[in-house]
Formats: structure tokens, C-alpha cells, sequence
């Protein structure tokens, strides 16, 4: 039997630009992702999430009065959220690498810089079905594990548990 | 050791949280994101989007326009177009709008002002491309003020007024 795909996934678009909200919609619609709601920021976007479950979440970065990175720091990291292990991609134009960071230090499971292509798009969501990230708690985060890379000239401590063991850190 | 304690770290597998998917749907899902009709549909739906991004870029160029020395709103002008120009098919403007926010947001790092002269020259460069309908002369143009924005951010870096 084949699954129903997209066809039950629920998205949560948050981004304050009117027309970036409809093309992001067009997109998604264009690969069979039907059930999306929109926020225009990070506030509204919770208020969505407490009245319903979303189960991937499309955020842009700049956005008043909650940016995403505060968004995405309150979906891993408060009490009251929903999904903590919801994947985030956050959409942003402000592609300066301390920036990047900071999303990537807020939790966000991809970071895709506009201009966006439906290519660039369905990559980073086929990315989060195909190969979904570990996540990792500790006293100064919780969210999608950072290393996803394994480099040879790593000189930081091996702190977790399963440092030593079979770990796809990519 | 320092005898600082140390920030350990719970790893949590895959497995052991809720999937955005369940396995059977994941495939379906994967091939659909990978499909040549989906790829068709997607570029369908671009090219619907077109024609309001385009307005709604030459909206925030004018706002950019009427911004004058405020540097709050040259800002946010320049970052709304830089998000949607090159979707909207305005690839100079975009790319022109890139660079006076990497300049303007290295500048605040800083904790510099911005040179208005360097602004101002984006800011008309921009107007110019959005206006004349990127005639051709945009990548010299982006290329000379990318130029210049280096130089400047270099010459502030290596301690030149």
C-alpha cells in the first residue's frame, strides 16, 4: 500500500512579507502540501500553534514584534510549546554568517537563504524527511544536533554520551 | 581537568521523537519533491508570482527612494527587496540591495554610521536598475559598489579612518 505522502502534513508558514507567504504556499501546494496555515510573525505564529498542531514550520528571520529567531527559541525551548522537535526552516534574506548562527543556535533544522527557488526548497524539506537530525538537550541548548559534519580537525571536548559511539553526525 | 563542570549533553536519535512522517508517507513524500510534474507545477506557480513580485519590489524601491538619511529605513527597505527582487525576476536590483545591507549591517557591527555617500550610491544604483528595467549595465555597476564596500569595510578593519 502507498502513504498518503504530503497529503496530512500540516505547515505553519510564518513570514511577514504578503507575497513571499503566497509564493511559499504556491510551492508547497505544487508538491501536494496542502494543509497550511500562515502567521505574519513570530506572536502570531504561537498563537497558531497552541490551537493547531503543525508538523513542519516555514519561518522568515526579521519580523516584528517576534523575529524567528525568538520564535524558534520559544518552539524548543518553552514549557508551553506544542512540538519542540517540530522541523524549522527558516527563509531569510540576512544571510551574514553571524546571523546563520544564531538561527542555527536558536534550533532551526535548515536555513535557506533568499532568493528562494522551489529547488532550493524541496531540497531542504526532502533533507528533513530523508534524513531526519538527532536532537540534543543540555544546560545552554535543545535543538537539531549542530555537528553535522564530522572534521578531522575537530579540537573541541567529546562531551556527550554517545560520542563514542556509531553516531551519524555527517 | 579545571574542575568546571562540564555541559553535558543528551543526544536524542531520531527514533526516539515524533517524525514529521510516518516511514510510508515519507517515501511517497520524497517522491513527490523529486518528481518532474511537481518540479513543472513549482515553476508554474514562480511564474504566477512574478508579476505582483515585481510590484511589490518597485514599492519598497520607492519607500527606499523617500528613506533620505533615515538609516532604519534605507535598512529595512533595502532587506525587504533583497528578499523578493531576484524572485521577482529584478536581479541587479536584488544583488544591489544585498550588498547595501552587508555594508550597512557591517557598519552597526562595528558600531560605525554608514558613509551616506556609500549609501546614497546604492540607493541611486538601486532606483536606477528598478526603473530602467535592468538595462544591461547592472552587474558593472553591482561589481564597482562591491568593490567600494570592500574597500571601505577593509580600510575600517585595518584601522583607516
Amino acid at each position: 500500500m502507498s502513504g498518503a505522502g504530503f497529503d496530512n502534513l500540516k505547515t505553519l508558514i510564518v513570514e511577514d512579507n504578503a507575497h513571499m507567504r503566497s509564493l511559499l504556499r504556491a510551492l508547497l501546494n505544487s508538491a501536494g502540501i496542502k494543509d497550511i496555515a500562515e502567521a505574519a510573525n513570530g506572536q502570531a505564529a504561537i498563537e497558531v500553534l497552541r490551537e493547531r498542531k503543525s508538523e513542519l514550520v516555514l519561518t522568515d528571520l526579521a519580523m516584528k514584534p517576534m523575529d524567528g529567531i525568538e520564535f524558534t527559541r520559544y518552539v524548543r525551548t518553552s514549557e508551553h510549546s506544542p512540538n519542540p522537535f517540530v522541523p524549522i526552516v527558516m527563509i531569510s534574506g540576512h544571510t551574514e554568517r553571524h546571523r546563520v548562527e544564531a538561527a542555527r543556535d536558536a534550533g532551526v533544522t535548515e536555513f535557506l537563504a533568499k532568493p528562494i527557488t522551489a529547488q532550493a526548497l524541496f531540497a531542504r524539506i526532502a533533507e528533513i524527511v530523508e534524513r531526519p537530525r538527532a536532537f540534543v538537550r543540555c544546560e545552554s541548548y535543545f535543538g537539531p544536533d549542530r555537528r553535522r559534519r564530522l572534521t578531522d580537525d575537530y579540537a573541541g571536548p567529546w562531551r556527550r554520551q554517545n560520542d563514542f559511539q556509531e553516531v551519524d553526525v555527517r | 581537568m579545571t574542575g568546571k563542570k562540564q555541559d553535558a549533553a543528551k543526544f536524542i536519535p531520531p527514533n526516539a521523537y515524533p517524525q514529521m512522517l510516518a516511514k510510508r508517507d515519507a517515501a511517497q513524500a520524497l517522491k513527490a519533491l523529486q518528481s518532474a510534474q511537481t518540479a513543472a507545477k513549482a515553476a508554474v506557480a514562480m511564474q504566477a508570482c512574478l508579476a505582483p513580485m515585481r510590484e511589490a519590489v518597485l514599492a519598497y524601491v520607492g519607500e527606499l527612494e523617500r528613506a533620505g538619511s533615515d538609516m532604519t529605513k534605507v535598512f529595512e527597505s533595502a532587506h525587504e527587496i533583497r528578499g523578493i527582487a531576484e524572485t521577482g525576476g529584478l536581479i541587479t536590483v536584488g544583488r544591489l540591495s544585498e550588498n547595501l545591507c552587508h555594508y550597512m549591517d557591517a557598519m552597526d557591527r562595528m558600531g560605525r554610521t554608514p558613509d551616506p555617500a556609500v549609501v546614497a550610491l546604492h540607493v541611486s544604483a538601486v532606483v536606477r536598475a528598478a526603473k530602467s528595467g535592468e538595462d544591461g549595465m547592472g552587474a558593472v555597476v553591482t561589481a564597482e559598489l562591491s568593490a567600494l564596500v570592500a574597500r571601505k569595510l577593509g580600510g575600517l578593519k585595518a584601522g583607516q579612518p
